[in-house]
């Protein structure tokens, strides 16, 4: 059962994977992108760990898919979609990619995966937790600082004080 | 003789029911029935009376009154009870309809008017019917230039995402369809679809007015997310549980409302902005764009967004309710269930009916269940009430006041249940 449904998974994933890359309308390409990411929560699910499964779709397709979308379409489509195709970059790629797999595969492969034993308890989000304040508490502290900074950044590039509007009274 | 139909012939109109009437016998005895019995064979069927029912009995209760409450019994406790009938879809869809009613009635009686009064004699009640019958008759106007499966997709995907949010919310202790232990991010990750879902509905149908109320959508929810789930987090902080059932259990003795006040209040503007309720309905500001991103929907396509949102109304209602005031937990009202019936059983002058299997429901549970209904109704009632009484804000005054005032009382709220964390008041090994 589970099987079938990893490999129901797998092919949505790397299916709608292709797809956002190769999909002529950018909008569907964008749900195609959805639904990889998507399917990506479904492994999390998978593997016993529904809170990250839920993160992975409150985040990716809540909010990063939903910004992806909207910049599509409030962009103009001929700028930055040309239909002339370069055969020769597309093979690159395609090199490149595999190369990329079967080194990283390959790294996985030889990195103790298959010593793990599949039968212990699902790992309870409480303990990711506890660990980030324990022991992990210089990264959780990096982390606030570096979104604490882009906030800001964000914030200080949106904020617009030449634009004078004559109708407002407040 | 009828204007509408010249030719109208009474007896033409019965036969052509009683032909109606047999052919669809004919197809259910010849057809309906096997497949019935077909199915029957490979689902599992539970021991009634200490005797497996298998498929060959599977019909004795029409005939067997002492077998017809353990059936029904047996039947409530299946997944598909649960997800179609009580916690679920169709108990969250007669409150959405009561719900429609109750708002059209007391905005008319708020603003003078009368409301809903011809259909069904007293007071309109049968109105919702029918706008339903002709929500349901009424041809679908798809816009020529309309991307088609997103368009048709998206009313399906609206209701489907406010059911999978109807799902996660315990009705009563054991009374719920998904019992998650992350259920708190379970409900983000849901409402993080219906921006998505919104805005492509808008671009799908190529037209203005909706493409301005997705943005306006889109902008509305995304921004009100983040208090959202902001005000949220003082609850799960004093519970240090994130499944909804046991937060509704650590309120036995007071809701989280008497602690949490600013949290409460929070998630209630957060929920008005997310459901696009009026002071915050600039997504379907019918005086300025039609009908916002609902301009190009018609029949029954409108109807599914219509049942969706209330749908999405009942559970935002319920979320407030199970967060903050407690869920189900109130004194025990409901009488209990008479002795005499089960032991002697009915008596009727000379007869005595004899009913095995009562009672249905435990006393608790439909004690839970009133006290459940009664403060959802309370919630639904202040979520309707500004629309009685409020103009539409604009977009920036409700932009500022989701990134800056809300955010920043959300952190207040957070900082509060902290403080009493760690003072000892509450929470775990807390003094109350």
């Amino acid at each position: 059962m589970a099987d079938a449904i990893f490999l129901a998974l797998s092919v949505i994933t790397i299916g709608s994977a292709i797809a956002a890359l190769e999909m002529r309308s950018l909008i569907y390409g964008s749900i195609a992108l959805m639904g990889t990411l998507g399917g990506i929560a479904g492994f999390f699910l998978l593997l016993d760990s529904p809170f990250v499964a839920m993160f992975q779709l409150a985040v990716y397709v809540g909010s990063i898919a939903v910004l992806i979308l909207f910049t599509v379409m409030l962009v103009k489509r001929e700028l930055i979609f040309k239909k002339v195709e370069d055969k020769r970059r597309k093979f690159v790629g395609i090199a490149l990619m595999l190369v990329f797999m079967v080194a990283l595969g390959s790294i996985i492969m030889n990195s103790g995966i298959k010593t793990i034993t599949t039968d212990e308890p699902a790992v309870d989000f409480r303990n990711i937790g506890a660990d980030f304040l324990t022991y992990y508490w210089p990264a959780l502290i990096l982390m606030a600082l570096i979104l604490t900074g882009s906030v800001t950044g964000a914030l200080i590039l949106a904020r617009r004080e030449d634009v004078e509007n004559d109708q407002r009274t407040d | 003789m009828s204007v509408i139909a010249p030719n109208f012939k009474f007896s033409e109109f019965v036969k052509s029911i009683l032909d109606n009437v047999f052919w669809i016998l004919l197809i259910f005895v010849l057809i309906g029935l096997p497949a019935v019995f077909i199915i029957l064979f490979y689902i599992e069927m539970p021991v009634i009376n200490g005797e497996l029912l298998t498929p060959f009995l599977a019909l004795t209760w029409l005939a067997d009154p002492s077998r017809t409450l353990p059936i029904l019994k047996a039947f409530m406790t299946t997944d598909l009870f649960k997800i179609a009938a009580f916690p679920g879809f169709g108990f969250a869809a007669l409150i959405a309809a009561g719900t429609i009613f109750i708002e059209r009635k007391m905005l008319a009686k708020l603003q003078l008017r009368v409301g809903p009064f011809y259909c069904g004699k007293f007071e309109g009640i049968l109105q919702l019917m029918g706008d339903g019958l002709k929500l349901i008759s009424k041809e679908i106007i798809i816009p020529a230039k309309a991307d088609k499966p997103i368009f048709w997709a998206a009313p399906i995907l609206f209701v489907a995402t406010a059911a999978a949010f109807v799902a996660l919310i315990p009705v009563a202790p054991g009374w719920v369809v998904a019992d998650v232990d992350v259920g708190l991010i379970a409900v983000f990750a849901i409402i993080g679809f219906f921006p998505i879902i919104t805005i492509l509905s808008a671009w799908s149908s190529n037209s203005k007015f909706p493409f301005i109320g997705g943005i306006r959508a889109l902008h509305q929810m995304v921004s009100f997310e983040i208090p959202l789930i902001l005000s949220l987090l003082g609850v799960v902080i004093l519970t240090g549980t994130l499944n909804l059932s046991e937060i509704v259990a650590s309120q036995s003795n007071f809701p989280w409302i008497v602690f949490l006040p600013i949290g409460a209040i929070i998630f209630f503007i957060t929920i008005l902005a997310e459901l696009e309720r009026i002071p915050f309905d600039l997504p379907e500001a019918e005086s300025e764009i039609v009908a916002g991103w609902l301009t190009e929907f018609s029949g029954m396509i409108y109807g599914l967004v219509q049942l969706g949102t209330y749908l999405k109304l009942y559970a935002f209602a319920a979320l407030f309710v199970v967060l903050f005031l407690g869920g189900w937990s109130g004194p025990m009202i409901w009488p209990p269930f008479p002795e005499e019936i089960i032991t002697d059983g009915i008596v009727m002058g000379p007869i005595t009916a004899k009913i095995p299997g009562l009672p249905v429901f435990s006393q608790e549970m439909l004690n839970s269940v009133l006290w459940f209904i009664i403060k959802t109704v309370g919630v639904i009632f202040f979520i309707l009430l500004p629309r009685g009484v409020f103009p539409r804000i604009r977009i920036d005054m409700l932009l500022s006041l989701g990134w800056y005032k809300l955010i920043g009382l959300a952190f207040v709220n957070i900082f509060i249940a902290l403080g009493l964390l760690y003072a000892g008041v509450l929470g775990p090994g807390g003094i109350l």
